[in-house]
């Protein structure tokens, strides 16, 4: 049972009553709702006949060649963003830490639109050097824009790894008997954080299969179909019940693919990464390098920053004040209006409740992520682990579809569906993070804690969050950034007084109003930086010179 | 919305819990009830109340001030709304007929085959108010009546030439060009129908365009998008994306080609669980009479009633309609057909 290397203090993995809620909370947000779709196919279905449908297959090769080329560019970029930025030598480091989540705070039908403002006929480039690129209009520019999407959370992933588990003494001690940077690199560094690199790939591959907007946006010129956007063309025509049907199947038919790749690497390839290691807190200075390497990672992260982030936000960010499409962005045509049209009391209200809402279904997600990455340890944790990645797998529309069969009686057009949609599109995005740090867990220091009398929570608290802290802020960050701007589930489960922000701006202005929903973006990018901005002293303050992770709490974000 | 004491984890403010046993109790408490009990809307109408439930796809701008008119001219009447782009609204819909039944007493849909797909399945049908037979044949059946129009119109570049008629656009002068895609959008599917019955078209219009460089988007929208910024020299996109792109500055202009802009009609129609309710009838009367009408042309939509003012139509502009009941049975073959030239 108990996978090698893992410490003895944890071998009884979440306690019954916790397992308990787990189990509970796995039956209602996951299995009730997919087995319920499930029920609606067997009931009403012509399975033969929808997956015999025409131009099926190639939308399955699609879909499962790009999550694949995605997954193996964003986790290397990923790493390598995460190891650049970990360094604290690197010349302006937080703003580059900062720079690079980005991405995350804007929705990704805005982030296609940008690229295509940026790079496309008529965009940035063509008018500034005469230089565009068709190629973002079809598979190639999918692929790029999905890996730059999808990049960030890789690196958040791998960067609350490598805070949680890198082990710098060991890496100086490997530099002063001898051994390369790339020897450290390979051998301790990477060895290290693989469990994190891990959850992020798994998390990009199976992100990447339930993507919508970007294939949509960038790849439907290009007669690039995939599951998804058949699933949402199936869900747009007719209303009759043949597409709809053909909807939910595709949909399970990403599931059947998610639980295929996902569950072997859980099941085998998950307690091998894992490595007994001490486990006191360190400190988190890496070993410095010398200034040409320090010059050229800070180019290039700079180089790749502005590349994939600096342009297209820069076209989105004029889009939001410039009046219309196709003017020049020029100070003569630059207008508030799209602000305007964007804050008024109803978007104020629904801002609210959006918080609201993204506040409490991150902090029960990292809770809930939280014990299933401690349940890990065990066989059927790790089933655990796999099983709330399909709900992750599916798009928002069919799992809005699917909670809505499932508790539309009770709970339909109220907010607590709603959150019950988030937390289950998000667990695993809470849970792979933690996972990916999780075996820092000091099991001798856990030990030592309850034999001195603390009681199981104190130590718990004192002794394993600690170390835990930065992946439990990032894990939060990011299930918070993602449900504050989500419009898919939203706008299918909303009802009267239960209107997200998502819902009253972008819903209401039609998703192709590309103005407005610029101005969105960049008044939700302001919200989220600006009390990052504000807090950074008061965080800072809190260093403690022999608190490495706290330390790094404070930067990660 | 109460959002109960989870502690942020970021700084261990956590580890104020009490117990384990008292977080999990709050995450099945805030799970199960703490956001519970906000809405009443979804509750169907009865024929008893004043209170209705709405669902469409019509965009706010038109639906809110269409709604406050009614519930100013019924007073004591309540509109409780749900409104979606049509591939939510469907969901939904679909949702709800499969966990007990359609929570919506009026269903005011974009497109005719969406609407006849909810009375094939039962849902929505049966009634029309008494004075329908004001609004054209053409845009109504038994079981529902157009309360809106959509016109399918050519949106081009100013530097660009104009197209006089649908076929010019497959001429010189264009070398980027950009169409819906009638699988994702009813009003291009309506197009498509329209072409592919007109014998001097036919589904070979298409392919003319794909040799002359169109490239098939996904919505009118993303049309409208695709030539304001530049990266399509012109496309076939509703009357209302192109004339607001126009309004708002964007270089581009609008044509009504001949034979005709295509019109696409979005029904609204009773469900059939409210044949009862009075006010879910008083609504769609409503909307359909020249006051309701009146106000939605003045919020931008196109009304079906004649007579009516509304948005922008050049003096003398064709408009052709497709046959919805051939599409709605050649469905498949049709866009069989097109997919052949675009792929899909």
């Amino acid at each position: 049972m108990r996978p090698r290397g893992t410490p003895t203090v944890v071998r009884a993995g979440v306690p019954v009553p916790l397992a308990l809620p787990v189990a509970v909370l796995l039956g209602v947000l996951v299995a009730l709702p997919l087995l319920r779709l499930v029920q609606v196919l067997w009931q009403e279905g012509d399975l033969a006949g929808i997956l015999g449908s025409p131009g099926l297959g190639t939308a399955i090769g699609h879909t499962v060649v790009l999550a694949v080329a995605v997954t193996v560019t964003a986790v290397p970029i990923g790493v390598a963003l995460a190891l650049a930025l970990r360094r604290p030598d690197l010349p302006g480091r937080a703003f580059w830490r900062a720079a690079v989540l980005l991405p995350v705070v804007v929705p990704d039908f805005v982030l296609g639109y940008s690229w295509t403002q940026a790079y496309a006929r008529a965009g940035f480039t063509d008018t500034l050097l005469g230089l565009h690129w068709d190629g973002l209009l079809g598979p190639v520019g999918v692929w790029l824009v999905l890996v730059v999407n999808a990049a960030p959370l890789a690196y958040l992933v791998v960067a609350v790894g490598l805070a949680a588990r890198s082990e710098p003494d060991l890496e100086r001690a490997a530099r002063a008997s001898g051994a390369g940077s790339t020897t450290v690199l390979v051998t301790i560094t990477l060895r290290l954080v693989l469990p994190a690199v891990a959850a992020a790939s798994v998390l990009v591959f199976v992100l990447t299969l339930g993507t919508f907007a970007i294939p949509q946006v960038l790849g439907t010129p290009a007669g690039f179909r995939t599951v998804t956007t058949r699933i949402y063309a199936d869900l747009s025509i007719g209303g009759d019940p043949t597409s709809f049907l053909e909807a939910v199947s595709l949909a399970l038919l990403l599931v059947l693919v998610a639980v295929v790749c996902v569950a072997p690497s859980d099941a085998l390839l998950g307690p091998r990464l894992r490595s007994a290691r001490p486990a006191d807190a360190q400190g988190q200075q890496s070993v410095p390098g010398g200034r040409a390497a320090r010059r050229g990672q800070a180019v290039g992260v700079g180089l790749y920053l502005l590349l994939t982030m600096a342009v297209p936000l820069a076209a989105l960010a004029l889009s939001s004040v410039t009046r219309a499409l196709g003017v020049p962005p020029t100070p003569g045509n630059w207008t508030l209006d799209h602000f305007r049209q964007v804050l008024t009391v109803r978007t104020v209200e629904a801002l609210g409740r959006s918080v609201g809402l993204a506040v409490v279904a991150a902090s029960l997600l990292v809770l809930l992520g939280g014990l299933v990455a401690v349940g890990e340890r065990r066989r059927a944790g790790r089933a655990t682990a796999t099983l709330i990645t399909l709900t992750l797998v599916l798009p928002g529309s069919t799992l809005a579809v699917a909670l809505l069969i499932t508790y539309g009686r009770w709970l339909s057009g109220t907010l607590t569906l709603i959150l019950l949609a988030y937390l289950a599109k998000l667990w695993a995005f809470a849970h792979r993070p933690i996972a990916g740090a999780l075996d820092r867990l000091p099991p001798d220091e856990l030990h030592a804690a309850r034999a001195s009398g603390a009681a199981l929570l104190t130590a718990v608290r004192t002794v394993a969050l600690r170390p835990l802290a930065p992946a439990l802020l990032g894990a939060w960050l990011i299930c918070f950034l993602t449900a504050l701007h989500e419009v898919t589930m939203s706008s299918l489960l909303y009802g009267p007084g239960s209107e997200t922000l998502a819902v009253v701006v972008l819903n209401s202005q039609e998703l192709g109003r590309i103005g407005p929903t610029a101005a969105l973006s960049v008044v939700l990018t302001v919200l989220v930086a600006a009390p990052a901005l504000l807090l950074s002293p008061v965080v800072g303050r809190l260093r403690v010179p022999h608190d490495g992770p706290r330390a790094e709490v404070a930067r990660v974000g | 919305m109460t959002t109960g004491s989870i502690g942020h984890p970021s700084r261990g403010r956590d580890g104020r819990r009490q117990s384990a046993s008292l977080a999990l109790t709050a995450v099945v408490v805030l799970a199960l009830g703490a956001c519970g009990g906000k809405s009443s809307g979804s509750e169907s109408g009865s024929g008893q109340s004043q209170a209705l439930t709405l669902y469409t796809c019509v965009n706010d701008a038109t639906i809110q001030p269409v709604i406050a008119a009614f519930e100013k001219a019924e007073s004591g009447s309540h509109v409780d709304l749900f409104r979606a782009p049509t591939g939510e609204l469907n969901a939904r819909v679909a949702a709800d007929a499969r966990s007990g039944g359609l929570r919506a007493d009026v269903v005011w849909g974009c497109d005719p085959l969406t609407v006849q797909a909810f009375v094939d399945q039962g849902l929505v049908g049966g009634w029309t108010p008494p004075d329908a037979d004001a609004v054209p044949a053409e845009f109504r059946t038994d079981d529902y009546v157009g309360a809106h129009v959509l016109y399918m119109v050519a949106v081009h570049r100013t530097d660009v030439p104009a197209p006089r008629t649908w076929a010019d656009l497959a001429g010189p002068g264009y070398t980027a060009l950009a169409v819906p895609d009638p699988s994702v959008a009813a009003s291009a599917l309506g197009t498509l129908g329209y072409f592919a019955a007109d014998p001097a078209y036919g589904v070979d219009f298409y392919r003319s365009l794909k040799d002359h460089g169109a490239v098939q988007v996904s919505t009118p929208d993303n049309v409208t998008t695709g030539v304001a910024q530049g990266v399509y020299d012109a496309g076939i996109t509703t009357a209302s994306s192109a004339y607001a792109a126009k309004d708002d500055g964007s270089p581009v202009d609008v044509v009504w080609p001949e034979p005709g802009a295509v019109a696409i009609y979005g029904p609204i129609a009773l469900a059939t669980h409210s044949a009862d309710s009075g006010a879910a009838k008083a609504f769609i009367s409503f909307v359909v009479s020249k006051e309701g009408q009146t106000v939605l042309g003045g919020a931008g939509s196109y009304p079906t009633l004649p007579g009516v003012g509304g948005p922008t139509v050049p003096a003398g502009a064709p408009v052709v309609s497709p046959d919805w009941a051939a599409i709605g049975a050649d469905k498949a073959s049709i866009l069989a057909d097109y997919q052949q030239v675009f792929g899909g």
